[in-house]
């Protein structure tokens, strides 16, 4: 399948400020598509680009093979001729409009015949599940109904691109939640294309069919959210996405894809075998592995294989799983476990690590 | 002991509580009073002779021949005037706060200016520019073979209304300004990404957002207008278009004077002021848009593209006529030994400033008690309004907004009329105190709202955090208070100051002989000595923009917009 949408070696700078710096990627049709990082990253940069809000510095942006931006060729159609929908943050409805005009107001704009205005609207407000509230006043409504609102009034025009900026995060946990579930029914259930911007990584791997990951303007890996989190091709992946441990070593032995890293200490040393990252040329290494890639044995067992030795410091019990803390003598090391062991604070454990999962960069 | 430290704090606390809350009734009975009373008395002079009652008064002024013409002739001006500042002044405010028009920062300061010069300065200037056979422009047009007919007739109603729209556009501006800034730009963005261009973004979405604070502008905008005597005064009277205002002045101080068809006529301008205000209200409706801002994005402002330059070039074009044109206008004509309708070296001199700075004892005193006056007046309004916004409570702030409302409901001609009968009476009718008086009370809503907003702003828990700690009530004051009202303050009188300097229509009512202000004697001098005028004026601009720069230094430009 051809790539719908296509960006290439875009980049915006604002005075110093590198926001994007020549980034390229590509979306498939009728997918959703995050992209994921913490603020400043050029996430949303990138996404105002797409929509035309922002006009790149370099770059080329084209839907279906069209181009809707391109500095060379001075091309750059203007937002309102994109034919996209979106969604920000501050829901941004209208407030002297009525919940209806609010909806209508993209079909309005492109002159949608009126006579079946009314009934285009109403189902869209009977997908986001607001039903019979068209007269209200938009400003009376809840936060998580206005958004709703926003996201029927982003959809009802059947854009050629969905845009999402942010859109759940100045809702609580619990709405935010439901409002996941019904915007990947509705993205999937009219077969819309869409950008969706986030910080948040557990939104980001609910919901995206493929990500990508941004830092400092530039993509760090892009990939979908299982192989994001399994196999991260760069630290600030492994660290960004899920919980992380993170040990300092030094290489020792290099294979083709898995290494024997050296844990260093004052009084002593520890040998870990562990993946090997692609891009690690240097001595210095770093053991990266989250706390399921591991498992506990209680008592002190001393030169086991790829295993530290270490104290309980603290211990939750969660219900699905158990959280603890141990304490080494390289690092602290959070662990998460779903045997039924009971362990009280002061154990004296060893952890093992899983040596096909752990990474080293 | 803990404990007991503890209660008598609280109980203090609770006691001074009681004395804010007391000072604050107080101070607002006494300002309920002053607005009432002088209304009432108005009232009774327009429907009692010798205390009989009496539509005499009435029947008096439907005989006269122009009160159909005053009346439409004050219809025409302030809806004219209205329309005008709204179409300047929101553009203007549009072109500065969302687009990249360049010189944004210049611009802004220049946009405020005409409304502190006043209108009345501003018609003068106009006037030395296009009188017939003797204005500058007029004189040198006609000299270089431009028909005669074509000119503009200065004195007309057209030219009052566009110079009337002019000077007071800036009010406007503010309004809008403050606004647009306000406002979520992302609810633009929206629009534009689901497919509005310029246009309708800025049709249905800026302006209509933005609807109820440029409504509540405009129709200040336009009870202004009802009120004022600065521009009918200055152009209208000598082209024989009277409005309500002129003639009500004429009928207080031309012989026979007849107070009760003045106070008459004066019930009629406060009825068209009233319908004007219940006919936004039914526009507005109970809408008020909070628009909530969204965190993230700094406003972006719309690229103008090749426009910038034309628009840009529409921003100085008005502030050349705002501003500039009158300024040079004024110093040039000051500096003339009489006024020929030309500047000509021949008779250059500095003489003018030295007449009415030292020689002219008129024009000197007036200098003198207009700061007198000025000074006072926004002394005791920020004190006022310190006392006033102390109290946040329903009922107190329901009984504030009333209060406020009540002076800029009424136009500033009448105003003026009903503080004259309030003292008639009385010793302090022959004082300046009863232009204190005047001053306070019209504008007592600026420095209210200004420190209000400020004071708003201001947690109650730094207060109380303070007496906790075991500051008194008095302590908490001076060492909390004060310093983060500070900023409220300064603007607030400075504010003041600058508003009661150039107001113009309530004062032409009040002033005796030893008592006249700056603008009483520009009137005065208005029909005898043009370059003397001129050169007063200019000092009084003077004044005005030196006290502008201070007020931009201690201010930022949020506490301006509050104001309004």
């Amino acid at each position: 399948m051809s790539a719908f949408l296509k960006v290439e070696n875009l980049s915006k700078r604002y005075g110093d400020h590198q926001a994007i710096d020549n980034i390229s990627f590509e979306i498939e049709e009728k997918k959703l598509f995050v992209l994921l990082g913490p603020s400043g990253c050029g996430k949303t940069t990138t996404l105002r680009c797409i929509g035309g809000l922002e006009k790149p510095d370099t770059g080329i942006i084209s839907i279906r093979d069209e181009t809707i931006s391109n500095n060379e060729e001075q091309i750059f159609v203007a937002a309102e001729k994109r034919g996209m929908g979106m969604v920000a943050q501050s829901y941004a409805i209208w407030p002297h409009m009525s919940v209806f005009e609010n909806i209508a107001f993209p079909l309005r704009m492109s002159k949608f015949d009126k006579n079946l205005l009314a009934s285009r609207v109403e189902e869209a407000l009977d997908m986001v599940q607001l039903k019979g509230l068209g007269t209200r006043n938009a400003t009376d409504l809840s936060g998580g109904q206005q958004q709703r609102v926003a996201l029927a009034r982003a959809i009802v025009g059947r854009p050629k691109l969905l845009l999402f900026d942010e859109p759940l995060s100045n809702l609580d946990a619990k709405l935010r939640e439901q409002m996941r579930y019904l915007l990947k029914e509705i993205q999937t259930e009219i077969g819309i294309t869409a950008v969706y911007v986030t910080h948040d990584q557990s939104e980001a791997m609910g919901l995206g069919d493929e990500l990508i990951v941004m830092n400092n303007g530039r993509i760090e890996q892009s990939d979908q959210a299982k192989s994001l989190y399994n196999n991260p091709k760069t630290k600030f992946v492994g660290e960004f996405i899920g919980t992380a441990n993170m040990i300092e070593g030094r290489i020792t032995q290099k294979e083709s894809n898995s290494c024997k890293i050296t844990l260093n200490n004052k009084n002593s040393e520890q040998i870990i075998k562990a993946r090997l990252s692609r891009n690690t040329d240097s001595e210095q290494g770093m053991l990266l592995f989250r706390p399921e890639w591991i498992s506990i044995q209680k008592g002190k067992k001393d030169n086991q294989e790829n295993s530290i030795d270490g104290v309980v410091r603290t211990y939750q019990y969660l219900g699905d799983r158990s959280e603890l803390i141990i304490e080494t003598e390289f690092a602290d090391i959070k662990a998460s476990v779903t045997d039924d062991e009971d362990y009280i604070v002061g154990d004296k454990v060893t952890i093992k690590i899983n040596e096909n999962k752990a990474i080293v960069f | 002991m803990t404990l007991s430290t503890q209660n008598t704090n609280i109980n203090s606390i609770v006691r001074n509580i009681s004395i804010e809350r007391s000072l604050f009734w107080i101070t607002a009975a006494l300002m309920l009073v002053a607005i009432l009373y002088p209304a009432s008395m108005a009232i009774k002079a327009a429907f009692f002779e010798n205390d009989i009652f009496t539509l005499a008064g009435f029947e008096r002024i439907l005989q006269l021949d122009t009160i159909a013409s005053d009346i439409w002739n004050t219809l025409i001006f302030s809806a004219g005037s209205m329309f005008g500042a709204t179409i300047i002044g929101v553009s203007l405010a549009w072109v500065n706060a969302r687009t990249d028009v360049p010189g944004v920062k210049a611009i802004e300061v220049f946009c405020v200016i005409p409304f502190f010069m006043s209108a009345f300065v501003g018609a003068i200037a106009w006037r030395l520019l296009f009188v017939p056979n003797a204005g500058m422009i007029s004189m040198f047009l006609t000299k270089h073979g431009f028909p005669e007919f074509l000119l503009p007739d200065i004195y007309s109603l057209g030219s009052m209304i566009f110079i009337q729209s002019v000077f007071y556009s800036p009010f406007m501006y503010l309004y809008a300004v403050a606004s647009f800034r306000q406002m979520d730009p992302t609810l633009e963005e929206i629009a534009r990404i689901h497919g509005a261009g310029n246009w309708n973004t800025l049709r249905k979405i800026t302006l209509s957002v933005n609807g109820p604070a440029l409504l509540s502008g405009m129709i200040l905008v336009f009870v202004m207008s009802v009120g004022t005597l600065e521009v009918p005064m200055a152009l209208g009277s000598a082209g024989g278009n009277y409005v309500l205002s002129t003639r009500i002045w004429a009928l207080m101080n031309n012989m026979p004077q007849d107070v009760t068809a003045a106070s008459a006529l004066g019930m009629i301008a406060i009825l068209i002021a009233a319908i004007g205000i219940i006919i936004q209200r039914k526009l507005l409706g109970n809408r008020k848009f909070t628009t909530v801002t969204g965190k993230g994005y700094k406003s972006k402002k719309i690229s103008l593209g090749r426009w910038k330059w034309i628009v840009f070039a529409l921003a100085i074009t008005y502030i050349i006529f705002a501003v500039i044109m009158p300024i040079v206008t004024l110093i040039l004509v000051a500096l003339q030994k009489f006024w020929t309708g030309s500047f000509s070296m021949q008779f250059f001199t500095w003489a003018n400033f030295n007449t009415v700075l030292f020689e002219y004892d008129v024009t000197a005193r007036a200098i003198k008690n207009s700061l007198f006056a000025c000074s006072v007046a926004a002394t005791i309004s920020v004190i006022f309004a310190l006392i006033l916004s102390q109290i946040r409570s329903r009922n107190a702030e329901a009984f504030m907004g009333l209060l406020v409302l009540l002076p800029i409901v009424i136009p500033g001609a009448v105003f003026g009329m009903m503080v004259l009968f309030a003292f008639v009476k009385t010793p302090i009718y022959n004082t300046i105190f009863i232009i204190i008086f005047a001053y306070v009370i019209a504008y007592f809503y600026l420095a209210y709202r200004t420190i209000y907003s400020v004071r708003l702003s201001i947690h109650p828990e730094l207060e109380q955090s303070a007496r906790i700690h075991g500051a008194s009530w008095f302590q908490s004051t001076r060492r909390i208070l004060t310093p983060l009202l500070k900023p409220g303050i300064v603007s607030a009188w400075l504010m003041s100051f600058i508003l009661f300097i150039r107001e113009f229509s309530s004062v032409m009512f009040l002033y005796r002989h030893g008592t006249e202000v700056m603008p009483v004697v520009f009137f005065m001098l208005m029909e005898r000595h043009s370059a003397r005028l001129a050169a007063f004026m200019v000092i009084q601009t003077a004044i005005l923009l030196l006290i502008m720069i201070v007020y931009q230094r201690f201010t930022s430009k949020n506490a301006t917009g509050a104001a309004f």
